[in-house]
């Protein structure tokens, strides 16, 4: 029971090619979705719900997105902050102009409008690579944050200038608004984020991964072989932006509820989810989840263990946090440049010889 | 070799092609052709336009002058990646390979111009999608075994040996099953034994596949060995195209390979 790689032949390219190719990672992978799915619901509470399991669900969903457009297809952004606005500002408008309308295509649909305005800040990536084009994405950060601020129709008039999530029900069951219960929004982001981490799974191991991933690479050597340049950028652009999108709308919906866009959606968390795919691991589903939990857990479990473990005192306790996170980031980059994510792969390694390497 | 060679017999043409940056002359006037199934050749010293002259015909430069036909019909300004779905297929001189790929990955991405599964079954992995994959894993692993690639299947390319990223490369080419393969110097950098893998290697896909192949090589042995006829560049002109033989012995090929003064 083991788990290994090496006696686990196949025989079929079917086999061969499935999504986890090895038994004890579907078996794995079953268990946890089921785990999520079936009993987490029943132990969740408030504190849960609010600082753990939305927060890194949600952070997750983003973490893939960029890692698509980053990770894969070697694009660096700097935008991911300024589409989650789009996302959250677009299920805003949606869910407001037509209250009928079932929330979770509310949520689809501001996918897809962040698609199209991922497609159009992707336009300049054709053109220029690398830094620049992380420096041209920020444009797009900035103005997308200006924008929601400046213009009245999206924040529907409101007197503050922020946008609030309204109550609305699934099938009698409340996702949104103050009054929805924690197991409910719970399961909502969960859905999401299962399915479409199983998507981009598939997407990148597939004809799109792969042609992402020669534009990474090479792109003189992809274009060679027939990669249109165009399309393959501006493939990973909207199908990031999509996910993207979906995070910014089950942010503002599910989880803050009241969204000022300069504070929910700043430059800051730009930077944040790129970390968040840096030390997970840049090229892989898995470690965007790493990631995602790294970067956000780490600062509350530090924090529990300080003020409620130790009982020091809490502005002490947010400087040491910064401190620490931060030398913790410096030890895994250091440890590993590629990623947590890569440490599993090595382990992964190491254990089909083990326990006789030679 | 020297009958006469029908028209449908020629697979790409090139007539009078200038190319230049700037001031620059890359290539000057050059006409030349390749006929279905021969292996060409074209050499020169170093700075000749040989790579830039595969670069024209890839579509990445775009020449001043001059046509190139290509199956028997006019090729008008094109991209890279349109030429790709011509049938021309390419290797590097420097090895460009996908590093952070498998093998099998980097194969497998030398047939994405075969690969039409839309987006939806692509996210599901059903229906085309996986049918797809099946049938273009089995074309891969044809090529694999005859590359005799098999144990670095799964190996990331970066990892490997020169040689073997040279021979992963030509394996990629030919994922594509092109009408004509372009080996930009497939055996530079090599040693004997590794030379004379390739060079089976080249002849064996010029004889089982039927592959047309255009070489860039300056190991004259090999060039010497496996070429149908060669075609000799020098500063952006055509010094010579013909037999090998004739060509070993044409003064001026000679001379342009020891370096005499141009005046």
């Amino acid at each position: 029971m083991f788990y290994r790689e090496s006696g686990d032949f196949k025989t079929s390219y079917v086999q061969d090619q499935q999504i986890f190719p090895i038994l004890q990672d579907r078996v794995f992978v079953a268990v946890v979705i089921a785990f999520a799915f079936l009993v987490v619901p029943f132990l969740i509470n408030d504190y849960w719900e609010k600082s753990v399991l939305l927060p890194v669900l949600i952070w997750s969903l983003a973490a893939i997105g960029l890692n698509i457009l980053t990770g894969y297809c070697g694009q660096v952004s700097l935008g991911t902050g300024g589409f989650m606005a789009v996302g959250a500002y677009a299920s805003y408008k949606f869910t407001t102009a037509f209250p009928e309308l079932n929330l979770f295509i509310v949520v689809l649909l501001s996918g897809g409008v962040t698609a199209m305005v991922g497609i159009l800040f992707g336009l300049p990536s054709l053109r220029i690579k690398g830094f620049y084009l992380a420096v041209a994405t920020l444009a797009s950060q900035f103005f997308l944050v200006w924008l929601f601020n400046k213009v009245p129709w999206f924040y529907n008039y409101s007197a503050s200038g922020q946008i609030n999530a309204p109550e609305r029900l699934i099938a009698g069951i409340t996702i949104t608004g103050p009054n929805a219960p924690p197991w409910a929004t719970y399961l909502f982001c969960l859905i999401f984020v299962v399915v479409l981490a199983l998507i981009a799974k598939n997407l990148t191991r597939g004809r799109f991964g792969r042609s992402w991933m020669a534009i990474r690479d090479m792109d003189i050597a992809a274009e060679i072989i027939g990669v249109a340049p165009l399309k393959a950028k501006l493939s990973a652009f909207s199908i990031s932006s999509f996910y993207i999108g979906i995070a910014g709308a089950l942010f503002f919906l599910v989880y803050l509820g009241a969204v000022e866009p300069t504070e929910a959606f700043g430059i800051d968390k730009s930077f944040l989810v790129l970390f968040m795919i840096i030390i997970g691991g840049l090229g892989s589903i898995l470690g965007s989840f790493i990631g995602a939990a790294f970067m956000f857990l780490m600062p509350v479990l530090i924090k529990n263990i300080m003020v409620n473990g130790l009982g020091w005192s809490p502005d002490i306790v947010a400087h040491l946090i910064f401190m620490i996170v931060g030398g913790l980031i410096m030890f895994f980059l250091i440890v590993e440049p590629h990623g947590l994510a890569q440490l599993w792969r090595i382990a992964k390694e190491k254990l089909r010889l083990w326990p006789f390497p030679h | 070799m020297q009958d006469t060679v029908r028209e449908d017999d020629i697979l790409l043409e090139v007539r009078n092609i200038s190319l230049s940056f700037g001031g620059v002359t890359a290539l000057e006037n050059i006409s030349f052709d390749i006929r279905r199934g021969e292996v060409r050749a074209i050499i020169g010293p170093n700075g000749a336009g040989k790579s830039s002259m595969l670069n024209v015909i890839n579509g990445f430069y775009h020449p001043q002058e001059g046509e190139i036909w290509f199956d028997g019909k006019l090729r008008h300004h094109m991209k890279p990646h349109q030429v790709a779905r011509l049938g021309i297929a390419r290797t590097f001189q420097n090895i460009a390979l996908f590093k952070g790929m498998s093998t099998l990955d980097n194969l497998m991405t030398g047939r994405l111009i075969n690969m039409h599964a839309n987006l939806f079954s692509q996210v599901a992995w059903i229906g085309p999608a996986q049918r797809e994959e099946i049938e273009h894993r089995q074309k891969v692993e044809e090529i694999i075994d005859f590359l005799k690639i098999q144990s670095i299947r799964k190996t990331p390319v970066g990892k490997l040996p020169y040689g073997m990223q040279k021979r992963v490369e030509l394996g990629r080419a030919l994922a594509a099953e092109s009408k004509l393969l372009l080996l930009d110097e497939p055996m530079a950098g090599m040693n004997l034994e590794e030379k004379e893998d390739m060079c089976r290697f080249v002849l064996d896909v010029n004889e089982q596949f039927g592959t047309t192949i255009a070489l860039i090589e300056h190991d004259m042995g090999v060039v010497m060995d496996i070429s149908n006829r060669v075609v000799v560049l020098d500063y952006g002109k055509k010094l010579a195209d013909s037999s090998p033989d004739e060509v070993r012995n044409n003064p001026e090929v000679i001379d342009a390979y020891l370096g005499v003064s141009h005046d």
